[in-house]
């Protein structure tokens, strides 16, 4: 039996066509396994190096915010609502926020949207930085992954020294910002904000983030195999993208020139130079280079928000009870994954009445049954990490 | 911007979208465009707009109930019972974006499948299935998403009790801390 394989692969090497007995057998991916960033399942059948039908299995992570934000009152849910994409915590609580204050009809304060829309674009820096350097990890290159996180730490120093977090910064209030860690209630007059000499630092920073920048394009771009394993490989083209509600990067590798931050007027970017950058294939690179683009467009509006960012009270006036007015507002912001958004149903009370939360990662890997059908088992995980998803953004 | 530019935006693809797929009504407040069709609409509807919205965003339910288990209940105390459908389409191009909405009934909660229209619906149809127990009628694969196969009950109903609350009652409840008072945030001094 064994000769009769050794024969068969010695066949085959010489081209000669040996007609193998291969029966469909079934693959479990997961759910521990650390391409999967959390706990995410596969049930694939394979035809020899062949996928066939998948099924991921999700919600091994679900915890059930949207009925936990029915118990909760508007300011203990931004608590919950940071910890749904764990890298990019202070971008979750942006939509969350800007619906209640559409709801209320309270506006934040001019500073304390400029401090949000700071610390939105470090924590995309951050989340592009972890995937710029987890996902070369995932294909067997190791060296990156020391440099990206290196400036990712300096950018969550900056993000912990305003909001006293580094992943879960709990930082917005319902008509602006919290004042900052330590502040307390004492300080009548002078309630500080930034830490010294955050928006010196800040400069600094964003110059080292372009500079590792182009370190990944020489490491990662100029390395022939990585170029290789992710040109052409798992292509999403745009209408099934749209379809599925592939969102953000995913999106835009597709070559849909599509940003909500352009379209939506959630925090002030209509006042900030930034291009949407585009892939025109729709593969691995193509999403690896998009993220990779990204980090620099943020990195230059942090540089432009800390020069016009204007002084003055951190926080709207809010009833100390806020209770909301009757009403429905759905309120979407571009996030590091995609389009995150709150769907927020108000009975004037102290709590919602209902909170639907979209999350990016749920819509993007939605996708994969029709995107690795087909494909071969080598590039399942190359697939998979170019998606760029976190299992609590999917499981909620 | 409670009275912004997207508000007049969302006005007007409200009225733009409820004469395509002949609506009950339409609202087009908070600048969030809802426009409400019957179930036996559904799928039409959907059909109709797919060519202007072809982004599948999301699919969810709301449960109008007089009686909650937990939370506050709604402030008209003679709500119709019933199941409200939800999804938002959207285009990837100038930003507009709607919701349609129909209302199902609690004692025959079914709603034809909308993945023969949007493939996307497919898990979004699966987690409102298992949340709140609606059948999608020619779904292809309608087993839980999140919950265990052998779950019992439909966890966003309002008649679901959470368990927690069940067992211990919320600290946040008595325990209101102090909102930021105005004296307190007129300050905000620039330190650069």
């Amino acid at each position: 039996m064994i000769d009769r394989h050794l024969a068969a692969m010695h066949h085959s090497e010489a081209a000669v066509a040996v007609e193998l007995q291969t029966p469909d057998m079934t693959l479990n991916i997961g759910p521990q396994h650390p391409s999967t960033h959390g706990v995410l399942r596969l049930v694939a059948k394979v035809d020899g190096e062949r996928l066939g039908e998948i099924e991921p299995v999700v919600g091994y992570m679900h915890r059930g915010y949207e009925k936990l934000a029915e118990v909760r009152t508007y300011a203990q849910t931004t608590a919950l609502v940071n910890r749904i994409d764990w890298v990019s915590g202070f971008a979750n609580e942006i939509p969350f926020v800007r619906a209640v204050e559409r709801l209320a009809g309270i506006e934040p304060t001019e500073r304390a949207q400029y401090i949000r829309l700071i610390l939105t674009e470090m924590a995309r820096i951050s989340s592009h930085l972890l995937f710029l350097s987890s996902y070369p990890l995932e294909l067997g290159a190791t060296t990156p992954l020391m440099y990206a996180l290196r400036e990712r730490e300096r950018v969550l120093d900056l993000i912990e020294g305003v909001t006293g977090g580094r992943f879960h910064p709990n930082f917005n209030r319902v008509g602006g910002v919290k004042p900052a860690a330590g502040g307390g209630s004492n300080q009548k007059k002078v309630s500080q904000d930034l830490p010294k000499g955050f928006l010196a630092e800040t400069r600094a920073a964003m110059q080292k983030v372009f500079d590792v920048c182009d370190e990944m394009v020489d490491l990662i771009l100029g390395n022939e195999i990585f170029v290789e394993r992710t040109r052409d490989v798992g292509v999403l083209p745009a209408d099934k993208a749209v379809e599925y509600g592939v969102s953000g990067p995913n999106l835009r590798g597709s070559g849909v020139r599509f940003d909500l931050r352009k379209v939506e007027d959630y925090l002030p970017y209509d006042r900030f130079d930034f291009e949407i950058p585009t892939g025109e294939r729709g593969d691995c690179l193509d999403r690896y280079v998009v993220r990779l683009e990204e980090i620099r467009q943020a990195a230059g509006i942090v540089l432009q928000a800390v020069e016009g960012i204007p002084s003055g009270p951190l926080q709207a006036k809010v009833p100390r009870v806020l209770k909301v007015p009757p009403g429905a507002v759905y309120v979407r912001a571009e996030n590091p994954k995609g389009e995150m958004g709150f769907f927020v149903v108000s009975e004037g009370s102290r709590i919602p009445y209902r909170v639907k939360v979209r999350s990016a990662s749920f819509s993007n890997i939605s996708v994969l049954p029709w995107l690795l059908e087909g494909a071969l088992v080598p590039d399942l995980i190359a697939i998979l990490g170019s998606l760029d998803f976190v299992l609590g953004d999917v499981d909620r | 911007m409670t009275e912004s530019p997207s508000d007049a935006r969302a006005a007007a693809v409200a009225e733009r979208v409820a004469g395509l797929v002949s609506a009950d009504r339409w609202s087009a407040d908070h600048g969030t465009a809802i426009v409400a069709v019957s179930p036996d609409r559904w799928v039409d509807a959907h059909a109709a707009v797919k060519a202007g919205f072809p982004f599948f965003s999301w699919l969810s339910a709301i449960d109008w109930s007089q009686e909650v288990s937990v939370g506050d209940p709604p402030s008209a105390e003679d709500v119709e019972e019933r199941y409200q459908v939800l999804s938002r389409l959207a285009d990837v191009s100038a930003g507009e974006a709607v919701i349609l909405t129909t209302d199902v009934p609690k004692s025959d909660a079914t709603l034809p499948t909308l993945t023969g229209v949007y493939g996307g619906a497919d898990w979004h149809e699966r987690e409102a299935a298992e949340m709140f127990g609606i059948r999608f009628e020619g779904h292809p694969n309608l087993i839980k998403l999140y919950l265990p196969d052998g779950f019992e009950g439909h966890p966003l109903r309002k008649s679901f009790p959470l368990l927690s609350r069940e067992v211990k009652p919320w600290p946040g409840d008595v325990n209101v801390e102090d909102m930021p008072s105005t004296e307190n945030v007129e300050a905000g001094e620039d330190e650069s």
